[in-house]
């Protein structure tokens, strides 16, 4: 069997733990149970139960309320004595990180992080039909086939985006919702946790920034940056400038990227009118995708980004904003 | 008996003068000695051209120059006459009476004269007209000294007044030796102490600008942290500034407004050693954040009439700072990224390899290439500066020029040299050594100045000698007897650029004509700003100051002030040699939102060559 | 307070991979190595830790013998002294057989608190220092912005996905995994470097390593290179095409 460990918070379903469910069902469709964790985790249930899958089982526990890692290794622990299962399966969130692994040692099981596909069948001809997981080593210039190995379940997280929530096949009637109970020492719970918060802004933290839409010289006026503001919020993205733009004051220093900025790895850079001078290109050139719009196709911005589009970003930008409605 | 009282007074006053002078010298000798004797033969041509010749001091600021020139022959001159008085007045032999004194006496009076119009001339300037490289502050000596020597001339000129051994003529005499007494007292603790020491000094200073020996890390040097780390060179540098200014008004920190001024860093040397405070820190007596705004361009050293070298207090006292991890922020982030990926910029090695996949770049072989091109980091990294790069390798080509690129280079170590971090450097350039000796490298071109410096004279001190040229050297001497004069209907004007030398090929190489000589080869009208050739206004890239932009400094940024030069020039086209000063002009041109263009020279040569081609 | 750094020794980033012949690994030989620069966060947090509250910091690192030269490098920066599990093997190890090799030699040592980065550069399980603590039997928390010490209790700021962070208590001894890019990385100083020639490196004898728990069975070069895509049509044509692209392929947008 296997175990999907789904993640909520107060009753609020992340959105991985469907991609989970997509990357068990490539597994093996046949038989897999979802686990909710945490308090009001009946409603998460009820949604997850639509899923194509054997079963749906909530634990709940005061240790579970609020997340510890000891609180969720010792409930979880129990449960997959409880249930048995050949696989446990999670999304790699952050949450995830933080006790899978001491859930895996305390078990003293395998546990292969960071996935992005399945292979059913071996790339050596061992003969066996071992699953190997397919993870990226090398910040992404090699990928591994991954074997686990010992006695199960063996413990595997997917990459955010791996699978797609659209591919999960949804069942013909609803699965069904049990509560398991778990035995858990409430006072072996060693982290005393507040509650979680939104870091006041009071000055712009563009490293933090996970969508960044940066413009250059080539926004031409002061007036013209609403479009670059525009499409930042159809990104839900931070918006940033290059020096020249901030010198004449059209921005805040804070928005500044670059040497004499900030430094930002953002997942998205879209530069609008940069023409990527070097003292730019230090600030932004750890971001993971880069979009580059320039009239010039000569700017030397186009040698770093991943995808660029040569043309008149004041025609370009409100397409990309309709198309981000669709 | 009058001989007896000059006895006394001359005692007096010697011994005064003698005492104080020997206080400095036990201070330059106190000091771990930074003495070099290297090329006796320039030194002695420097020393004839700067001091007999007051070469420096009447090029600079000619009319000045010329009336300081007058005072100093009338000085030499008048050793012999001040000699006979001296041993006249002290009853020791009575030469006065000689026909070859009298004839003496005559020749020396236009001398005299001359003298006497020059010290009333720079009397006024530095009373009165009070230029800005003199200071605000005019000290009571330096105009009781200009006094003095205006009374000497006077009182010698009135000698042929006055009837001898009468007592007008005994009074003036008396007036005339003690005033020649009190100025020798005077002189070790004011500037006119260069009047003894500058010959020295001029002798002694390093051929090279900006001799910075390496550190020796098996004597555990780190560099200067407090005073008395300071090398003897310093300590006589800092006795004989003349504080003329000529440092302050030629520094590109100092013209932006910033609080870096060379000659206060010299004068405060001065006044801590002086004070006794050999244990306090350099940080402290000069304030460190000034230590910072050096962009070691070099002119304050390169304009110092009396052999004054700058860039040794200053990067020395950064090697202290740097040694103890007191490097500022943006310095700390350069080092990491030197260390970690070799390159100032921190960028991944795949940039460099994809450069020279797509310029179709040979790894260098001695048996095939004639020589080695150096991209450096910007032409390793800067995908602006590779264009010129192209524009290089388009022109060799042309010319059928075997080159060849290393399989890897690291950063040359300017940047962690001139900021003060030897380990870095050490470590880059002995790493580069041993790549360029085992490639068999004879010869390298390169289009980075400061490639050029380091590899070709800092790396001369670990024993490794190459040939190397900057590219436009060797694209002149390439393209010579070619010619592609302005196309038929050309309007006046343009063709018109204007050429900003880089500091370290204008002033450190000296190579001014090369550039132009390609320019107005290919039909270019030269405008000229007002800083060029051998005394450029930096660009403010150098000495780390590339990344300097953060913190929040007074005045404004050094390229801004170079780039309104370059626009005052009128031509609408900014030509470059470096990647540097292209990097920091065009973002001095983006942050004033002007429209100028920017050529590098050698995509200018290469559009040139093809239209003759 | 004795603070651990626990630190991996790398190849570059910059490195261009090759495969050894097995094609499970890579050819060690052609690389140069680094200190992870996860760990150089963890490392100079452990640092400002020691400076604010005394101490000592030593450095922790298991792997073969070329590993001296991160543990120098972190000696050069301010530790004081090192412990280094030597054992060859431990170059290609996964996480369990790492962190029970440095939890053996950890163990006697007392430590007040253990910091990690919160992945390595080359294999990027993110968990060592996760399953480091729970060999230790200590608490632990991972992703961690600020570090608080009161008394013989922590308080650590713990980031959360999407904007979103939290304060945790817990009582020390404890393991904590640090974000980077925390803090302005120090560079190592001429004194520095001087001093760490003279400063202790114990080695510890890597144990009976512990059965590996998991095996790569094949390592390959992905197909997709980095290129730059140029996407052409007209406006509205390229907007709609880039939008598609930023959500499948690239999937940074939702």
């Amino acid at each position: 069997m296997i175990l999907v460990i789904a993640e909520q918070k107060d009753g609020r379903l992340n959105r991985a733990s469907w991609e989970t469910i997509a990357g068990a069902q490539q597994l093996d469709p046949s038989a897999i149970t979802v686990l909710v964790p945490g308090a009001s985790a009946a409603s998460v249930a009820a949604e997850l139960a639509a899923a194509n899958v054997s079963e749906v089982v909530t634990v709940e526990h005061a240790a579970l309320n609020p997340y510890t890692p000891d609180g969720y290794t010792a409930a979880l622990q129990d449960a997959i004595a409880q249930l048995g299962p050949t696989h446990v399966l999670l999304p790699h969130t952050y949450q995830t990180r933080d006790f899978a692994p001491k859930l895996a040692a305390r078990l003293d099981r395998a546990i292969v992080t960071d996935v992005t596909a399945i292979k059913k069948s071996p790339s050596t001809g061992s003969g066996q039909a071992d699953v190997a997981f397919v993870r990226p080593m090398f910040q992404g210039k090699l990928t591994a086939d991954v074997v686990p190995q010992g006695p199960p379940p063996h413990f595997v997280t997917f990459q955010i985006g791996a699978y797609r929530v659209d591919q999960v096949a949804k069942g013909s009637s609803s699965a069904p919702v049990r509560a398991l109970t778990v035995n858990v020492d409430a006072s072996q719970v060693r982290q005393n946790p507040e509650a979680p918060f939104q870091q006041a802004k009071a000055a712009v933290d563009l490293s933090q920034a996970e969508r960044i839409v940066s413009v250059g010289r080539g926004i031409k006026e002061q007036a013209n940056i609403k479009i670059a503001e525009d499409l930042a919020r159809a990104l839900g993205a931070e918006l940033a400038a290059s020096r020249p733009i901030c010198d004449s004051g059209w921005l805040p220093m804070e928005r500044q990227v670059g040497s004499s900025g900030q430094t930002v790895a953002p997942k998205l850079y879209l530069a609008l009118g940069i023409s990527g001078a070097i003292q730019h290109l230090v600030g932004m050139k750890g971001s993971n995708t880069i979009v580059a719009i320039n009239k010039d196709p000569d700017a030397p911005i186009f040698e770093i980004a991943d995808y660029g589009i040569v043309g008149d970003l004041f025609e370009i930008v409100p397409a990309m904003i309709e198309a981000l409605k669709q | 008996m009058a001989t007896l009282i000059f006895w006394l007074l001359f005692l007096s006053f010697v011994g005064a003068f003698a005492a104080q002078v020997a206080t400095r010298v036990r201070l330059i000798a106190a000091a771990p000695s930074t003495f070099t004797f290297d090329d006796i033969g320039f030194r002695v041509r420097r020393c004839l051209a700067d001091v007999l010749f007051q070469r420096k001091t009447i090029v600079e600021r000619p009319v000045a120059g010329l009336a300081h020139a007058f005072v100093f022959w009338g000085f030499l001159v008048f050793a012999g006459y001040t000699s006979v008085e001296f041993l006249y007045g002290l009853g020791l032999v009575d030469l006065t009476e000689t026909t070859w004194f009298h004839a003496y006496r005559m020749v020396i009076v236009p001398f005299a004269t001359a003298v006497l119009v020059g010290i009333l001339y720079l009397l006024v300037r530095r009373a009165f007209v009070r230029p800005v490289g003199l200071g605000t502050h005019v000290s009571a000596e330096s105009i009781v000294i200009a006094l003095f020597i205006a009374t000497l001339m006077v009182t010698y000129l009135l000698t042929f007044r006055f009837e001898e051994r009468t007592l007008a003529w005994a009074v003036n005499w008396w007036v005339h030796m003690l005033v020649i007494l009190a100025f020798l007292a005077l002189i070790p603790a004011s500037k006119h102490f260069h009047l003894v020491v500058s010959p020295i000094t001029v002798f002694l200073k390093s051929p090279e600008l900006g001799n910075l020996p390496n550190l020796d890390f098996e004597k555990e040097q780190v560099g200067l942290e407090t005073l008395k780390d300071v090398g003897s060179k310093i300590v006589l540098d800092a006795f004989t500034c003349v504080e003329c200014g000529r440092c302050q008004v030629n520094c590109p920190a100092w013209g932006a407004g910033k609080e870096l001024n060379p000659k206060t860093i010299v004068l405060q040397t001065q006044g801590a050693l002086l004070a006794g405070q050999k244990d306090k820190k350099l940080g402290e007596i000069y304030s460190e954040q000034v230590l910072w705004q050096c962009t070691t361009c070099g002119a304050c050293e390169n304009q110092c009439p009396v052999g004054i070298e700058h860039l040794p207090i200053l990067i020395g006292s950064r090697r202290g700072l740097v040694s103890n991890g007191d490097a500022p922020d943006y310095l700390g982030a350069m080092y990491n990224n030197l260390e970690r990926r070799s390159n100032i910029w921190g960028l991944g090695y795949d940039q460099r390899t994809k450069f020279v996949q797509s310029a179709e770049l040979e790894t260098f072989d001695p048996a095939k290439h004639d020589v080695l091109i150096w991209l450096g980091c910007a032409g390793s990294f800067d995908a602006d500066f590779q264009k010129s790069l192209r524009s290089l390798f388009s022109i060799l080509r042309a010319k059928q020029v075997r080159f060849g690129v290393l399989a890897k280079e690291r950063c040359n170590g300017d940047p962690a040299k001139r900021t003060g971090n030897e380990y870095m450097y050490q470590e880059l350039a002995n790493g580069n050594i041993e790549d360029l000796t085992r490639a068999g490298v004879k010869k390298i071109v390169t289009s980075c100045p400061h490639c050029v410096k380091t590899i070709g004279a800092d790396y001369a001190k670990f024993g490794y000698t190459v040939e190397i040229v900057h590219s436009s050297v060797f694209v002149e001497e390439l393209t010579r007897g070619l010619a592609a004069p302005a196309p038929a209907g050309t309007h006046a004007g343009e063709g018109r650029v204007t050429y900003h030398d880089p500091c370290y090929l204008g002033r450190y190489a000296g190579k001014t004509d090369e550039p132009r000589a390609l320019l107005t080869r290919f039909g270019a009208e030269i405008s000229e700003p007002e800083r060029n050739r051998e005394n450029p206004y930096c660009c403010g890239a150098g000495g780390g100051l590339l990344f300097a932009d953060k913190e929040e400094e007074p005045g404004s940024r050094i390229s801004d002030v170079r780039f309104k030069q370059l626009q005052a020039t009128g031509a609408n086209t900014v030509v470059t040699a470096c990647p540097f000063c292209s990097i920091m002009l065009k973002g001095a041109q983006a942050s004033a939102g002007a429209d100028t263009q920017f050529v590098d020279l050698m995509t200018y040569v290469d559009g040139k060559l093809r239209t003759i081609a | 307070m004795k603070i651990a750094v626990c630190i991996k020794q790398v190849p570059t980033r910059e490195w261009q991979p090759r495969l050894d012949d097995s094609k499970t690994w890579i050819r060690e030989a052609d690389a140069s190595f680094e200190m992870n620069e996860p760990d150089a966060y963890a490392l100079e947090e452990a640092l400002r830790l020691k400076e604010k509250h005394g101490g000592e910091v030593v450095v922790c690192s298991a792997g073969p013998a070329r590993v001296a030269q991160v543990i120098r490098e972190a000696l050069a920066r301010g530790a004081d002294r090192a412990i280094h599990v030597e054992d060859d093997g431990l170059a290609s190890a996964d996480a369990f057989v790492t962190a029970s090799a440095l939890a053996a030699a950890m163990q006697d040592e007392k430590f007040d608190l253990v910091l990690t980065g919160l992945q390595s550069d080359d294999q990027g399980f993110a968990q060592v220092g996760v399953v480091l603590a729970e060999k230790l039997g200590t608490p632990h928390s991972t992703i961690i912005m600020e570090v608080h010490v009161e008394g013989s209790n922590l308080r650590v700021k713990r980031e959360l996905e999407g904007g979103w962070f939290q304060w945790i208590a817990m009582p020390l001894p404890a393991v904590l995994t640090i974000q980077s890019g925390i803090n302005q990385l120090r560079y190592a100083t001429l004194k520095g470097i001087m001093a760490a020639k003279k400063k202790e490196i114990r080695k510890a004898a890597a144990l009976a390593a512990s059965a590996p728990k998991q095996k790569i069975v094949s390592l390959y070069v992905p197909e997709k290179g980095k290129k730059t895509q140029i996407i052409s049509g007209s406006p509205a044509e390229a907007a709609k095409a880039l939008v598609q692209k930023l959500r499948d392929e690239a999937r940074v947008i939702q």
